[in-house]
């Protein structure tokens, strides 16, 4: 335990650098899933249309799916036989990324539609009413939902970040490529050094702490 | 009569089954036509039960909770009370005429326009809930929300802001965010929105119902001002008095049926 603090607090290289590359990925894979994930959700919350509830429970339970099998989907795509095979991202950061966006693009799209679908009736009636146009309508729906959508994308954010199975499976481990805090952790364990596996996993710590603090911040309190 | 009507409805069915289930509601955000209305029927009254704090009172969320006219006219500058228990239709009507619920049968035309689809009455008019919905932001976002969605130039807007806001005393309310805003002081902010988006036509249900004494006052003030300047007012109410002091006509609503004019 306390050389797993030390590891943290002398700034070991290797250690930070695992972190930093985490965050990264994190990063870019949260941001890849908004791009489609957003208007998939503002699409389901807010119109109507012949199977939207099949849609959503699909997402729901996309939601609640192995990280494996998603890594699992992904690899049949990426491999060298796979329809994205000559993109050549297997074992690679993209790969990772790639993956954890496909996890990550339920996990907004859900909350998005959740979020957006739970809107008073009344707001689309004022709005409406004082004039408002398609697209300021489609404007101030997601700027009345602006706590909604930043918590849609944090929890994603924390997913991501937290999940193991998608880094390992396309990823692999590779030390200062695609080793990241979940896969250093399992990969340390398994060998038995605990000082590193233990340090990163207060970092994990942390983040989830920080995320829930978000989420906590970001719950609408009872309206009056 | 010389004037065309400003509001024109014939042979006039509303329903409130009409309007999109709730989850729905949204939908028409984009498609005002929903798809899937007649599949819905069925599963309707289930429901119908889960918004039933809105509006006014739950009885006219009741099925088949209508209002029906064979004809009825409102003409420009006039202010028009509705009067009428719980479930006769006020809110209904007002709807319809906000062009925010559709005629399951008959027509109801602004200046010659299907209501619910006219361009004017969207610039125009402005149809207020019984408990409205502030945006979630501040007082002044509010405002300043339907003169932009109206696309009026700056400097009007700007003057129309101050002008509502102290017509209602709310002066120094502009940096006041939605939750912070009582009953009385909710309801002033949603009149001074209607009031800075340039209506004059206002469609107000039940304007003073959650007002205390004071609120009430200024709210009457304001109106009875917008009457001066020419603007027309259709609002239901549960109040006599208010009706005496503001109305220029009343139509007493019995079960979905204007009684007597």
């Amino acid at each position: 335990m306390r050389e797993a603090f030390l590891l943290l607090v002398s700034g070991d290289a290797e250690t930070w650098g695992i972190v930093g590359r985490s965050l990264r990925f994190s990063f870019f894979s949260t941001l890849f899933a908004l791009v489609p994930g957003i208007p998939a959700g503002v699409a389901l919350g807010t119109r109507a249309f012949r199977g939207r509830r099949s849609l959503v429970a699909l997402l729901n339970a996309l939601m609640a799916l192995p990280t494996v099998v998603i890594g699992l989907l992904v690899y049949s795509l990426i491999s060298r036989s796979g329809p994205l095979g000559f993109l050549d991202l297997m074992y690679s950061p993209g790969g990772v990324v790639l993956g954890q966006a496909f996890l990550a693009f339920p996990v907004v799209a859900s909350l998005t539609q959740a979020g957006l679908s739970k809107l008073d009736p009344r707001f689309r009636e004022t709005i409406v009413s004082l004039g408002a146009g398609p697209w300021r309508r489609l404007a101030s729906t997601l700027f009345e939902a602006r706590a909604v959508l930043v918590a849609a994308v944090v929890t994603a954010f924390g997913r991501v970040t937290g999940e193991v199975g998608v880094s390992m499976m396309l990823g692999g481990n590779i030390r200062f490529s695609t080793r990241t805090m979940t896969t250093a952790i399992a990969l340390d364990a398994a060998k038995g050094e605990f000082e590193r596996a233990v340090s990163l996993g207060l970092v994990l710590l942390a983040i989830a702490l920080g995320v829930n603090l978000c989420l906590h911040a970001l719950s609408p309190r009872e309206a009056s | 009569m010389s004037a065309a009507p400003l509001f024109l409805a014939r042979d006039l069915e509303l329903r409130y089954g009409s309007e999109p289930r709730r989850s729905q509601c949204l939908g028409r955000l984009l498609r005002p036509r929903g798809s899937r209305e007649t599949g819905a029927d069925a599963a309707a009254p289930r429901r119908e039960a889960a918004p039933r704090e809105l509006g006014s009172g739950a009885s006219c969320l009741r099925r088949g909770a209508a209002f029906a006219a064979e004809r009825l006219e409102v003409m420009e500058g006039e202010c028009l009370a509705l009067l009428g228990p719980n479930g006769s239709g006020k809110t209904t009507l007002l709807k319809a005429l906000g062009g925010l619920l559709k005629p399951a049968a008959g027509s109801l035309l602004f200046l010659g326009e299907e209501a619910s689809s006219s361009r004017s009455l969207r610039r125009r008019g402005v149809y207020l809930h019984q408990a409205p919905y502030i945006l979630s932001g501040s007082v002044s976002y509010n405002l300043y929300y339907g003169a932009r969605a109206r696309g009026l130039p700056r400097g009007a807007a700007d003057d129309g802001v101050r002008e509502a806001l102290s017509l209602l005393g709310l002066s120094g309310f502009e940096r006041r965010g939605h939750r912070e805003l009582s009953g009385g002081e909710a309801q002033r902010v949603a009149l001074a929105r209607a009031f800075a988006a340039g209506a004059d036509v206002l469609l107000l249900d039940e304007p003073t119902a959650s007002a205390d004494a004071a609120s009430a006052r200024l709210v009457l003030e304001a109106l009875r001002a917008r009457r001066a300047a020419g603007a027309t007012i259709v609002f239901s109410t549960h109040d006599p008095k208010l009706a005496e002091a503001l109305a220029t006509r009343t139509l007493l609503l019995e079960d979905g049926r204007a009684a007597l004019s």
